[in-house]
């Protein structure tokens, strides 16, 4: 988890549940939480956010039905073990920056035919 | 469930000026809420008329189903700025007042509190500073067991760390169902912990919404709220 003091600003024009849901689903993919690994508890959590616990619990109600936590009763949320699933989750993440990078290059008039010359000579 | 709290077409009038009409607000268990509002457009009157500071209002009030003055003021906890005492009293002094008066001040909860906000139970009122009264205030009204909580303006005119403070105090110590209303005019500070807002505007309840359902449409709630003014200084 991150470092005491740092802040993770919200942007205030995006569902709060969304963005703590999004910043989760980092640290697993990153391994800052790690498969089968307990995740704060709902109100530590919301005290570090700076959010209520109600938007906590949706995000994790949530994050429950998608498979990537699981709840032990009475222990709290832990991480998924499921190989495959952190593996599709970490390719999401990766589409979902990639899709963001083909637009604002969209938007700068590179084709995508042009992209992979172009970021071949970059990365050289 | 129950809701924590029912108004009815409450209208209130003081010196036959009217400060609000036909105000309708109904708030469900386990929310926090921001009641926000210009300067003068009646926040803290329908906090006090919530809490029955403000009696001769036409309408009703319900606090849990309840609408006698004394049911409500023990399922509700307001701190109405201390001024009921003297400057020289020390804090030790208010506590005791207030484990004496309210049957549901929970002392070591208070204590914790306390602690948590590092207040001298020696000092006096008049030595406190704008953010350390806020933070004695905070603590007394959250150390009685209410269904609702009511804090007017807990952020006007105090530093970044004791905003700070207390906004980890309310995330802490709010029990899941109680609900917390909290006035200010200015939402930023707050918007990242906020179920709903509720708007006071031309006298009365203008806006009643969910915090993220505002955000779904990509509006700060700040947008939101300030857009809610747009074309006024036109009248």
């Amino acid at each position: 988890m991150r470092t005491e003091g740092e802040l993770l600003e919200f942007k205030d024009n995006i569902p709060i549940y969304l963005q703590i849901k999004q910043y989760l689903y980092r640290e697993i993919v990153v391994g800052k939480l790690q498969p089968g690994e307990k995740i704060p508890s709902v109100r530590k959590l919301a005290v570090q956010l700076t959010v209520n616990v109600n938007t906590v619990q949706r995000a994790l109600q949530q994050m429950n039905d998608e498979g990537i936590l699981y709840t032990k009763r009475g222990e709290g949320n832990f991480v998924t073990e499921d190989t495959d699933l952190l593996a599709q989750t970490k390719q999401n993440l990766i589409n979902g920056e990639l899709d963001k990078f083909v637009q604002s290059m969209n938007a700068l008039g590179v084709t995508n035919d042009q992209l992979s010359s172009i970021l071949t000579n970059y990365l050289k | 469930m129950e809701n924590v709290l029912e108004i009815k077409d409450v209208t209130y009038k003081k010196n036959q000026k009217l400060i609000l009409k036909d105000v309708n607000l109904t708030l469900q268990p386990g929310k926090i809420v921001a009641l926000l509002g210009e300067n003068g457009a009646g926040k803290t009157t329908l906090m006090r008329i919530i809490s029955g500071m403000a009696k001769n209002y036409r309408g009703s009030v319900k606090i849990d189903g309840f609408d006698k003055d004394a049911e409500k003021k023990a399922h509700l906890s307001f701190t109405d700025g201390l001024t009921g005492f003297n400057d020289s009293t020390k804090i030790k002094a208010v506590v005791d007042f207030y484990e004496v008066v309210y049957q549901d001040f929970d002392k070591s909860e208070f204590e914790q509190l306390r602690r948590f906000m590092k207040l001298d139970l020696e000092m006096r009122l008049s030595q406190l500073s704008r953010g350390m009264r806020e933070k004695l205030i905070i603590a007394l009204t959250f150390a009685r067991k209410a269904d609702l909580y009511l804090l007017d303006e807990p952020f006007g005119g105090i530093d970044a760390m004791a905003r700070k403070k207390i906004i980890n105090s309310i995330i802490l110590w709010k029990n899941d169902n109680a609900t917390i209303l909290i006035s200010d005019h200015f939402v930023n500070e707050i918007a990242s912990l906020l179920d709903e807002v509720v708007i006071i505007k031309d006298q009365t309840i203008y806006a009643h919404k969910s915090a993220d359902e505002i955000r779904s449409n990509h509006e700060t709630i700040e947008q939101y709220y300030e857009g809610l003014y747009d074309g006024d200084e036109e009248d």
